[in-house]
C-alpha cells in the first residue's frame, strides 16, 4: 500500500547544503499502526511530509496504493491528498470560522460528495465522543476535543493512509493518552492504516511497528546501539 | 467590511457629485431655457426680425410638439425715481420687452415675480430685485422714469408704475434687468412691428434641431437666424460641461481607490488566513478552489458594496429631488435618476471589486501547505 524507494532530502547548496533523509526504503501494509520516532530534526517530520505530498523529494520514489506519487502534478497531488490521505497535524489545526461538523466534512466537501457527508461526519464525531460538540465553533473547545475533532476530519475520506505529525505533541499527559487509545483503537476498528511521527515513543505502548530516524536515516525498531544498518 | 465601505463610499461619492454637479448644470440649463431663450431661438442675422411677430409665433404654434412661443425685444436705458424728493438714477439697465399674454405661457419669468405682479399693461414694469434695490427699495406702486435713445439717436422718456419685482433663485432671471410690454418698448426704440428674438418652448427639447431646420427651410430668405439651446448658450455651458467632467473624474478616481483598498484589505485577509488556506491545500483544496474562494469574497464584497453604494447614492438623489435640494441656498438643483448611469457606476464598481481581487486570490494559491501551515 505504501512503498518507498531510495528516498533522499536535500536542502540548500554547497556548504549549507543538508542532507535531510537518505535513501529511505520502507514499506508499510493495509491497517499497520506505525511509529515514526527519533529526536528533534532527525528528519522525521520531513519524512511524513513526502508520504503527505506537502513537500517534494530531491529523489526516490513514494507509491501509495501503486500509484507514483513523486510525478504528480499540482492539481493531481491536492486530489491525491483529498481521496488517499488523512493529515492529524500537532495543533488540530480546525478553521475557527467553522463548526466543529463543518471542519469535519470539509475534506468530503473539498471531494464534492456532500452528499453522505455529513452522515459520515456525525458518525465519525460520535465514535471519537463529540457528538454533543459538534455544532461548537472549532475553537469554542478544549484542545484534546478539538485532537479529537481532528481525527474525526482525518478519517473521514476514507483515506488509504492517515498521517500524524506530533498529534500528543500540544496535549497534557491524560489527553494525550486518550488520544493515542482513540488512535489505536479506530486503527483497529477500521482497519485503518496510521503512520505516526513521535518524539514520545513512550506514550504509544505497544504498536505494529516502529521506525527510527536518525540523522536522516531510517532504522526498524527503537533506537539501540544495534542501529548500524539502515533499511 | 472595510472592503464593503470602501466601495459603498466610492459609489455614493460618485452619485453626490453627480446629483450637486450634474443637477446645478441642469438647473442652469432649465433656467435659461424657461427664462431666456426657449428650447429654440430665432434671431435676426443682423439686427432685428422685421417679420410680423405674430406671423412667426403662430407658424411655430401649428407644429404638434411646440407649445408655445412668444416674441422678445431687448434694449437699455437709464432709469430713476424720485423718492421723499431725491431722485434715484441707475444707468444702462438692460430691458426687454414681453408679450405678457404670451410670454407667461412660453416663459416662467413671471413666476420670479415675487412681489406683486408680471407686466400687464403698456405703463407697468416689473423691476429686478437688484435694479429695485439700486433705486433706494423700488416697490410695488412706485412711479419710475425710463430713457431709451431711439433708433434716430432721440431720447424717449416714458412714465411707469412698477406692478412687480422679480427674484429668481439663483439670479438666472431678471433680477439685474427690467420687464415692459413689447409694444412700448418698440414706441420708445421707434421701431414699430420690430421684434429682437423669438422664444420657442417645446413639449419635447429634443426635437430642437429638427425645429431648426425645418424653420430655416421654411423661411430662407429672411436672414433668420435659429439656434438651440445649446447653441446660444454654448460659451455658459461648455466651461461648466468641463468642470463635470472633471468632477466625475474626480470620482472614478475615488473608485479607483476604493479598488486599491480592496487589494489592500483582501491582501491582510490572505495574510491573516494564511495557516487555513494552508489547511484547506494539505486536506487537498486544489489551487482553483482557493482562488475561487477568495474571487467569491471580492464578488460578495462587489456586490454588497454596489448595492448598497447604489441604495445609499438613490437615497440621497431622492432626498435633493424631494427637499429640492438647492445651491448654495439659491439656485434649486434639478435632481433626475439617470438609470444608465446609476447601473453603469453599480456595475463598473462592482467589476473593479472582482478585478481588485484577482491579485490577492492569485498570491493565496501560490501558498505552499507546508509553509502556510507554519504561520502562527
Amino acid at each position: 500500500m505504501l512503498e518507498i524507494y531510495n528516498l533522499n532530502k536535500v536542502y540548500g547548496e554547497g556548504d549549507t547544503r543538508v542532507n535531510a533523509l537518505q535513501d529511505i526504503s520502507i514499506t508499510v501494509n493495509k491497517g499497520e499502526f506505525l511509529l515514526i520516532v527519533g529526536s528533534s530534526g532527525s528528519g522525521k517530520s520531513t519524512l511524513l511530509n513526502m508520504i503527505g505530498l506537502l513537500d517534494k523529494p530531491t529523489n526516490g520514489k513514494i507509491l501509495v496504493d501503486g500509484i507514483e506519487t513523486t510525478t504528480l502534478s499540482d492539481g493531481k497531488i491536492s486530489e491525491f491528498r483529498n481521496h488517499k490521505l488523512g493529515f492529524i497535524f500537532q495543533f488540530s489545526n480546525l478553521l475557527t470560522d467553522l463548526t466543529v461538523l463543518e471542519n469535519v466534512m470539509l475534506p468530503r466537501q473539498i471531494q464534492g460528495t456532500n452528499g453522505s457527508a455529513s452522515k459520515d461526519a456525525k458518525e465519525l464525531l460520535k465514535m471519537v465522543g463529540l457528538e454533543d460538540q459538534m455544532h461548537k465553533r472549532g475553537n469554542k473547545i478544549s484542545g484534546g476535543q478539538a485532537q479529537r475533532a481532528a481525527i474525526a476530519r482525518g478519517l473521514v475520506n476514507h483515506p488509504t493512509i492517515v498521517l500524524a505529525d506530533e498529534p500528543t505533541g500540544n496535549l497534557d499527559s491524560v489527553s494525550a493518552q486518550k488520544i493515542v487509545q482513540l488512535m489505536k483503537s479506530m486503527s483497529k476498528k477500521l482497519g485503518q492504516t496510521f503512520i505516526v511521527v513521535t518524539h514520545d515513543r513512550h506514550q504509544f505502548g505497544d504498536v505494529d511497528r516502529i521506525i527510527t530516524i536518525k540523522d536522516g536515516r531510517a532504522f526498524e525498531g527503537e533506537e539501540s546501539a544495534k542501529m548500524e544498518v539502515p533499511i | 467590511m472595510g472592503a464593503v465601505l470602501a466601495v459603498t463610499i466610492g459609489i455614493l461619492v460618485i452619485h453626490v457629485n453627480f446629483v450637486i454637479f450634474q443637477g446645478l448644470f441642469d438647473a442652469i440649463v432649465r433656467d435659461l431655457t424657461d427664462y431666456r431663450f426657449g428650447n429654440l431661438q430665432v434671431t435676426d442675422e443682423e439686427d432685428y426680425i422685421d417679420k410680423s411677430d405674430n406671423t412667426l409665433v403662430k407658424w411655430f404654434e401649428r407644429i404638434p410638439y411646440v407649445y408655445a412661443a412668444t416674441p422678445r425685444l431687448d434694449s437699455s436705458a437709464a432709469i430713476n425715481i424720485t423718492k421723499l424728493g431725491k431722485r434715484i438714477e441707475d444707468t444702462r439697465v438692460p430691458i426687454v420687452g414681453v408679450d405678457p399674454l404670451r410670454d407667461i405661457k412660453a416663459s416662467t419669468v413671471h413666476t420670479t415675480v415675487t412681489e406683486g405682479q408680471y407686466v400687464f399693461s403698456r405703463n407697468s414694469i416689473v423691476l429686478g430685485s437688484n435694479v429695485a434695490r439700486d433705486l433706494g427699495g423700488a416697490q410695488v406702486g412706485d412711479d419710475v422714469k425710463l430713457k431709451i435713445v431711439d433708433r434716430y439717436g432721440k431720447d424717449s422718456i416714458r412714465r411707469f408704475i412698477v406692478t412687480g419685482i422679480a427674484n429668481s433663485p439663483g439670479g438666472n432671471g431678471f433680477d439685474y434687468s427690467a420687464v415692459i410690454h413689447i409694444d412700448t418698448l418698440r414706441d420708445m426704440m421707434n421701431r414699430d412691428g420690430y421684434t429682437g428674438s423669438i422664444m420657442v418652448k417645446l413639449n419635447d427639447p429634443a426635437k430642437s434641431t429638427e425645429l431648426k431646420d425645418l424653420f430655416l427651410r421654411t423661411f430662407p430668405n429672411d436672414d433668420f437666424k435659429a439656434e438651440t439651446l445649446e447653441e446660444v448658450a454654448e460659451a455658459q455651458l461648455s466651461g461648466f460641461r468641463s468642470g463635470i467632467a472633471m468632477i466625475n473624474m474626480i470620482g472614478y478616481f475615488g473608485m479607483m481607490s476604493s479598488a486599491f483598498a480592496i487589494v489592500t484589505i483582501q491582501m491582510m485577509l490572505v495574510n491573516g488566513k494564511t495557516k487555513e488556506i494552508g489547511i484547506m491545500r494539505a486536506i487537498g483544496a486544489k489551487r482553483k478552489d482557493i482562488l475561487i474562494v477568495f474571487l467569491f469574497q471580492g464578488l460578495i464584497i462587489g456586490a454588497i458594496g454596489a448595492s448598497v453604494g447604489t441604495v445609499a447614492g438613490l437615497g440621497y438623489t431622492i432626498y435633493a429631488k424631494e427637499t429640492k435640494m438647492s445651491f448654495n441656498g439659491s439656485l434649486p438643483l434639478e435632481v433626475t435618476i439617470q438609470w444608465d448611469k446609476v447601473i453603469q457606476t453599480a456595475l463598473t464598481s462592482f467589476g473593479l471589486a472582482i478585478i481588485a481581487s484577482l491579485y490577492p486570490s492569485y498570491r493565496a494559491t501560490k501558498l505552499l501547505p507546508i509553509e502556510a501551515m507554519r504561520t502562527v
